[in-house]
């Protein structure tokens, strides 16, 4: 890039390219977006189920008390306002004026319905919050209060239409709610209405004119299910398809995607989620903490992050990850105290007298990353003289055994949807055996168990850092589990495609998006 | 079927002969369905976990859900009440679709006979082309490329050539959609619609036949080869009929009846296949449908799905040997 003409044509060129994008920037409204899932929806009834592909198009149907920003603040969402009492018991919503798809006008009523009478005893998720909660109410039309048996941090962060979604009412109520036709033809309060569904093949929604807050820019969107994951990838190639979110997509087809300039791809944490292998407790030979930490030392997490998981990572920093400032403490950092170190391995497994270790490491067949993990982990074990014999099976196998504690060592991926108490306690607490996506591990302490309830209810983040502190200690003596590493979140789409990612989850607020022209 | 139809025509024969099939199938029908249940009843993994979604539950939360969906019943229970429904012409409510089943294999059956009947003709005619030609003259050029064609075919497998085929005129060429029933984005009506439901079944109909075009052509050509020996031929042949009247005449309708069996074996097959190809090519199709079940362990519609295909092969079988009735005047019922 020597000659004048040459640089005057790279700055006309760069010109041209930011003129572009200034152009761009005003969002236009119009147009339609082609969105892939992996599977159909089960059904649409958010509130009778926690599945990947029901949330996603749910959450742009249905509307929540609160929805979380990108940066994790909740703010209203059918709630304007609420107000918490000193003592963190009472929790006092107010509603904005908001109609259901139907023109039937949204109450308290509904809000106290939905959770009472739906999701209470059909939330896998929301059980968890309403456990802590003493009584709901609705003291007049635009009122909902919520009284807790004891402070509870995470409420809020559980009032979102993934977890609390407001069904209507006037069409739920004296009908089972699993077998209700609303569940196939929903009728929410949200930006986009139930339009069109042909199972297996697409599931339109149209945008809605009178929502309450701001309306949709799209006309409509198109959710295409597209089955196998690299034909996802194709898709957003060809041009078949607008987004899809990291959750469908195989990490080996990033680099392509990014390097074809009709697409887009981005990498970062949207809420976090850990990556960790089980150990069981209950073999001989892993009841000893030593060969645990052993373990630790032995296996290269920055070398399965690079290899099996495209890079989409990062080598895990403690037993809550790096996630949650709060719930990590330097003093407790894995990176330092567990550094990659096959000779501290083997020194380990000699100070607790045991050699010839062989593991049966189980995990789910159709996770293609953990079958790369572990190669990776059967070939490092290897060299500190632990055999790993690889079990892969079936997912719902999978979940039979490793929950039923018929396993060695076994990896998995838990999202900590939103804070460490909903989605990271149940690594640590002590649970009953046959349980499914709770502790596997037969490890459980009472103090560790004392302590995660006491940072579950303190709402101020300072006070949870210190209880945590003290959790972490023990937990990272103890190593009960390997933790592996952070998940870095992606996502592609069509390079004229903006708004993503306008709220915490990458499935909800799609009516940000818009195309650049 | 009168008792004194013994001595009617050929017609009054077969017919009495298909009635009689068609009852031999009623028990053979009810082991398909007991060997099934049971199978999928003893298969590891629980549809709970599915059902729930993956968050832990409170235990007695996942027994309320097993109570309702009617799980906590024994086996044998469980077994009878479900052929007593099949009986009344109720395939049971999906767990995980919560529709009926009847009406999500109605919705997807369509779908799979499009692909499928399209196969079927296509991998049965121009396979008996290629086979022809090649048992025509034997050894030639034409009949070592029919052949190393049909080899090719019978040893790839489909899923993996569907995502060639994909990658080849749908990335690189950007002639043919990668997948899907119709186009998405624009809704086409008349005579647009058709063309664009063409196009999406070209890429899909090509990875299904290939196997099955093999097959039929190694096939008719090794029993055209037989049968342009045997002795009646080679006296026809002295007595000077010509080749083409030979081989079109009389050779070739001696030589189909192994090509009709394996038709109609191929159409069972196909079945199979198309789960596969249906996936790789995103086909909302039964296939698609059967694979899905088996991971969410939606036993209401696996069940629906092999019955389904039970019936289509006992059926076929008896298609096929009513057409052996009528290609060979030997066969009598």
């Amino acid at each position: 890039m020597n000659s004048p003409s040459k640089r005057i044509l790279l700055l006309l060129a760069l010109l041209l390219a930011f003129g572009t994008v200034i152009a761009q920037e005003t969002p236009t409204a119009g147009g339609t977006a082609i969105v892939v899932l992996g599977s159909d929806p089960e059904h649409l009834n958010p509130g009778i189920s926690t599945s990947y592909p029901i949330g996603a198009v749910a959450a742009n149907i249905y509307s929540g008390l609160v929805r979380q920003r990108a940066d994790g603040v909740p703010e209203g969402d059918l709630a304007e306002s609420w107000t918490v009492s000193d003592d963190n018991l009472v929790y006092t919503f107010t509603l904005r004026a908001a109609t259901f798809h139907d023109g039937t006008p949204v109450t308290s009523a509904d809000v106290v319905f939905s959770m009472n009478e739906v999701l209470a005893p059909n939330h896998g998720r929301f059980i968890t919050a309403y456990n802590q909660i003493a009584s709901i109410e609705a003291p007049d039309a635009s009122t909902v209060v919520i009284t807790l048996k004891q402070p509870y941090a995470p409420l809020v962060g559980l009032l979102t239409v993934f977890d609390a979604p407001v069904l209507p009412k006037h069409l739920y109520e004296g009908t089972d709610p699993l077998t209700n036709p609303a569940n196939n033809e929903p009728v929410g309060s949200g930006p986009f209405e139930f339009s069109e569904w042909v199972r297996g093949e697409r599931l339109e929604i149209v945008r809605n004119d009178d929502y309450f807050l701001e309306s949709a820019l799209l006309d409509r969107i198109i959710f295409r299910v597209v089955p196998q994951d690299v034909a996802r990838s194709t898709a957003l190639e060809v041009g078949e398809a607008d987004l899809a979110w990291g959750f469908y997509l195989p990490p080996a087809d990033l680099p392509r995607l990014e390097a074809n300039p009709d697409l887009q791809v981005w990498r970062g944490i949207t809420i976090p989620a850990l990556y960790f292998v089980f150990i069981n407790n209950t073999t001989p030979g892993l009841d000893d903490p030593l060969v645990r930490q052993a373990l630790m030392h032995a296996v290269d997490r920055d070398q399965v992050v690079e290899q099996a998981q495209g890079g989409l990572g990062q080598a895990a920093s403690g037993p809550f990850g790096a996630g949650f400032a709060y719930a990590y403490s330097e003093s407790t950092d894995y990176r330092t105290l567990y550094p990659y170190d096959p000779d501290r391995a083997r020194e380990l497994l000699a100070e607790a007298g045991v050699s010839g270790l062989e593991l049966r490491f189980v995990y789910d067949s159709a996770r293609g990353a953990f079958a790369a993990a572990a190669e990776i982990m059967r070939d490092q074990l290897g060299q500190v003289g632990i055999t790993l014999q690889l079990e892969p099976v079936e997912r719902a196998v999978m979940v039979e055994r490793v929950y039923n504690g018929d396993y060695d060592l076994s990896m998995q991926s838990f999202t900590s949807s939103g804070d460490p108490v909903i989605g990271y306690h149940r690594i640590y607490l002590t649970a009953a055996a046959g349980t499914p996506f709770v502790n596997a591990t037969g490890y459980g302490n009472p103090d560790v168990d004392a302590l995660l309830a006491e940072a579950a209810s303190l709402a101020d983040l300072d006070a949870r850092a210190a209880v945590y502190d003290q959790a972490l200690e023990i937990l990272a003596a103890a190593v009960p589990t390997m933790v592996m590493f952070d998940e870095l979140a992606t996502e592609a789409a069509a390079a004229s495609l903006r708004g993503m990612r306008t709220l915490l989850d990458q499935r909800d607020g799609l009516e940000f998006l818009w195309f650049a022209q | 079927m009168s008792a004194g139809a013994g001595d009617a025509g050929d017609g009054g024969g077969l017919g009495r002969y298909v009635a009689r099939r068609f009852v031999n199938a009623v028990p053979l029908i009810l082991g398909v369905i007991v060997v099934n249940f049971v199978l999928i009843a003893l298969a590891p993994g629980d549809p709970i976990t599915h059902l729930i979604g993956e968050f832990p539950a409170p235990a007695d939360y996942v027994e309320r859900v097993r109570a309702d969906y009617g799980l906590d019943r024994p086996l044998p229970e469980r077994l009878v009440r479900y052929v007593g429904n099949v009986l009344r012409g109720d395939l049971g409510f999906s767990f995980a679709n919560r529709l009926p089943v009847l009406d999500l294999l109605l919705q997807r059956l369509g779908r799979t006979l499009m692909l499928m009947l399209t196969t079927v003709v296509l991998a049965s005619a121009v396979g008996l082309t290629l086979g022809v030609l090649a048992a025509r003259r034997p050894h030639s050029l034409g009949d070592r490329a029919a052949t190393g064609f049909a080899l090719a075919g019978y040893a790839i497998p489909e899923f993996w050539f569907g995502q060639v085929l994909i990658l080849v005129f749908a990335v690189w060429l950007g002639w043919l959609p990668a997948g899907g029933f119709r186009s998405v984005r624009i809704d086409y009506t008349g005579w647009a619609a058709v063309v664009d439901y063409a196009r999406h079944m070209a890429l899909p109909v090509a990875a299904l036949s290939f196997r099955y075009l093999a097959i039929t052509t190694r096939l008719t050509r090794a029993s055209l080869l037989e049968v342009m020996n045997t002795q009646y031929i080679v006296a026809a042949r002295a007595r000077g009929l010509s080749e083409r009247a030979l081989l079109w005449r009389h050779a070739l309708r001696a030589a189909a009846l192994p090509v009709v069996t394996v038709i109609g074996y191929n159409f069972a097959f196909i079945v199979a296949g198309s789960a596969l190809v249906e996936t790789v090519f995103g086909w909302p199709g039964i296939g698609r449908l059967m694979y899905d079940s088996i991971f969410t362990r939606d036993y209401p519609v696996l069940l629906g799905i092999l019955l389904l295909v039970s019936v289509t092969v006992i059926i076929v079988n008896l298609l096929t040997d009513i057409a052996y009735a009528l290609l060979d005047p030997r066969v009598r019922y």
